[in-house]
């Protein structure tokens, strides 16, 4: 009988869910063998193990070096390294002449390592312990002759466990698998919060280590309560299930109750109309927008389509995917925020060099005003797309009217060349920025003047106006507590763009924050746009605002 | 004997990779190398044994080559240093 073991966390999304834990980019869990030979036999096996591993290594780094390029290919020439150190490999074998099994001695090997490296008060080194263990492994899988990696386990839902995920990490999953994420680091903030927001699942940030031999191990996730059970008991999983079909239950009638209001508009009880439209970062995303009742898309994150490729998409490329995107949503707005990377998303064929302060470097509206012809191929293509619906353009990152007139000088060219060339677009295309630096809303009078409509990028505008780094878990209550700074500059911008008779929105996290949905309509706030799952309750919550 | 000091400028420390790449252009002399960082002392030509030293950006790693291709050795790691220890 095996013990559970609950790990906690910061809850993202809602719900809970019963699964398999995966790790990202691990093999299968090793199983131990309990036949124990004498000590030459069990060198031998060591032997044996050692080669087959590497083979195996070596066929990994081929596939990488094939499906994920040169970069992610390294880890294994690092694991193959790993696998000749003399230090390593004479541990081990000192622990078999010692009368420990060759996989007792892989295992007291590998957690020695892994203390050490753990001991050493650097982060990153201490990650590599999952390198060591990774390692170990698969020598112990070798040992017992098993050379296939299981892959029945991966065809059903699992829940995906990671030290973090990356934005191109992210974008490589296959979502259908996916029942729930958990990592060790991230914030409420970070890219798998907002990922599993944007899928509707739940998922578990901050839990601190959990070690790579549950991989593979049933597991209870629950949002509500922040926790990941690891091989619980029957009576957990019976009080679990029960749980669950309450709160699936609770969650249908809510949603019937949501679903009947979805249609109408969302308006507080004084008279403020609010328009509730969609974040998406895919194509994918539009139809459940549509079902959920978006009024149009308030956020589409065009990173997407770079993030997803080994080099730059075409102006065509770009072109259909924004078209078709149009056409689905028959006319209603569908705002294209253009290329937003560098900071926390980096694209390697970019080649942006490594900077000390992303977040404060080159990135979004910066690199495209200086790699032009980069940013004039996005506008063309949202140009071209633009007579199939109503599309508008959205600049990220902007700290000056200037940086707005040098852009829309570019747009200028943009339409310019494609009426040389006869190609249509909608002549009264909307451009609008971004409000997420303390900057744009402090001049937010100024830059009115250049544009139609203005959304505010709450995650960044938080981050900047108090300087403190959403990722940073030393310092997200410093984000969490101090929404009134955020929600000065807000109003600034939002009273500037209206007497100029232009509309203002929110698209940043704060927009899905229903304890925020009051402000906001005090404030006079145009458009709250949201994830898909929050799309009903804030509409909800909008109708019962004064 | 030789010896030369160089400060690590990538902003990971000597992590996983650039020892591994350290490691293996070691592993090409014949000389004997140490590496002595915060008080700790590893050997060059070792994966594990070089992690262990902990160097984070801005530690200073001072070499020790002796051994018969010690001259052709210390050019070797200086370049190796300059090239992939000094963050981009």
């Amino acid at each position: 009988m095996t013990e559970s073991t609950v790990f906690k966390g910061i809850g993202i999304s809602n719900g809970k869910v019963r699964g398999r834990i995966k790790f990202y980019n691990k093999e299968v869990r090793a199983q131990p063998s309990s036949v124990k030979g004498n000590k030459k036999q069990e060198l031998e096996r060591l032997d044996r193990a050692r080669k087959m591993a590497s083979e195996h290594i070596k066929a990994l780094e081929k596939r990488a070096l094939s499906t994920l390029g040169e970069k992610e290919a390294q880890i294994f020439e690092i694991h193959a390294m790993l696998l000749e150190d003399e230090d390593f490999i004479s541990s081990i074998i000192g622990e078999i002449n010692g009368g420990k099994s060759a996989e007792e001695a892989i295992n007291i090997t590998a957690k020695s390592y892994g203390e050490m490296l753990a001991a050493l008060g650097d982060e990153y080194l201490a990650a590599r312990q999952t390198d060591i263990h990774d390692i170990s492994a698969q020598l112990i899988r070798f040992l017992g002759g098993d050379v296939s990696v299981n892959k029945e386990k991966d065809t059903k839902p699992y829940i995906l466990v990671a030290t973090d995920l990356t934005p191109s990490e992210t974008v490589q999953l296959e979502a259908s698998k996916i029942l729930g994420f958990v990592t060790f680091g991230g914030t409420p903030s970070s890219h798998t919060a907002i990922l599993a927001r944007a899928m509707g699942i739940p998922a578990l940030v901050g839990t601190g280590k959990i070690d790579s031999i549950y991989d593979g191990e049933e597991a209870l996730l629950n949002a509500e309560k922040g926790t990941l059970t690891v091989t619980p008991d029957e009576k957990e999983i019976q009080a679990f299930e029960k749980e669950r079909q309450e709160y699936n239950k609770i969650a249908k009638e809510h949603e019937l109750y949501l679903r009947s209001v979805m249609n109408k508009p969302a308006v507080t009880r004084s008279g403020h109309k609010i328009m509730i439209y969609a974040n998406i970062g895919s194509e994918s995303e539009v139809a459940s927008a549509i079902s959920n009742g978006a009024e149009g898309i308030g956020l589409l994150r065009s990173e997407f389509l770079y993030l997803s490729k080994d080099d730059y998409p075409s102006q065509e490329e770009l072109f259909s995917v924004y078209r078709d995107i149009a056409i689905k949503m028959q006319g209603k707005r569908v705002i294209v925020r253009t290329l937003d990377i560098g900071a926390d998303k980096q694209i390697p064929y970019f080649d942006i060099p490594k900077e000390e302060n992303p977040s404060l470097g080159y990135r979004a509206i910066r690199i495209c005003l200086d790699r032009q012809e980069l940013f004039k191929t996005q506008l063309k293509a949202i140009l071209r797309a633009s007579k199939f619906g109503r599309i508008s353009i959205m600049l990220p990152m902007v700290v000056s009217a200037d940086e707005v007139k040098q852009s829309k000088a570019l747009l200028e060219e943009c339409k310019a060349e494609l009426l040389t060339r006869g190609e249509g677009f909608d002549s009264k295309i909307e451009l609008g920025v971004m409000i997420e630096t303390p900057a744009a809303a402090i001049m937010s009078e100024v830059i009115a003047k250049e544009v139609d409509f203005f959304s505010v990028g709450t995650n960044d505008l938080t981050q900047y106006t108090l300087a403190a780094d959403r990722q940073n878990p030393r310092v997200t209550h410093i984000c969490d507590n101090n929404a009134e700074p955020v929600m000065r500059l807000i109003k600034m911008a939002t009273d500037a763009i209206h007497r100029k008779g232009g509309w203002i929105g929110v698209c940043g996290e704060m927009a899905a924050d229903l304890g925020l949905t009051q402000q906001f309509a005090t404030i006079g706030v145009d458009e709250l746009s949201v994830s898909v799952p929050y799309l009903l309750g804030v509409r909800g919550k909008v109708s019962e605002c004064r | 004997m030789r010896e030369f000091r160089h400060v690590v400028g990538d902003k990971n420390g000597l992590h996983a990779r650039p020892a591994g790449l350290l490691a293996t252009v070691a592993r090409s002399f014949e000389s004997d190398i140490r590496i002595k960082a915060q008080g700790k002392e590893a050997d060059g030509k070792r994966l594990l044994s070089l992690m262990s030293l902990g160097a984070r950006c801005g530690t200073e790693l001072h070499f020790i080559i002796e051994g018969k291709d010690e001259d052709v050795a210390e050019n070797a790691l200086r370049k190796h240093c300059e090239e992939k220890l000094n963050g981009d």
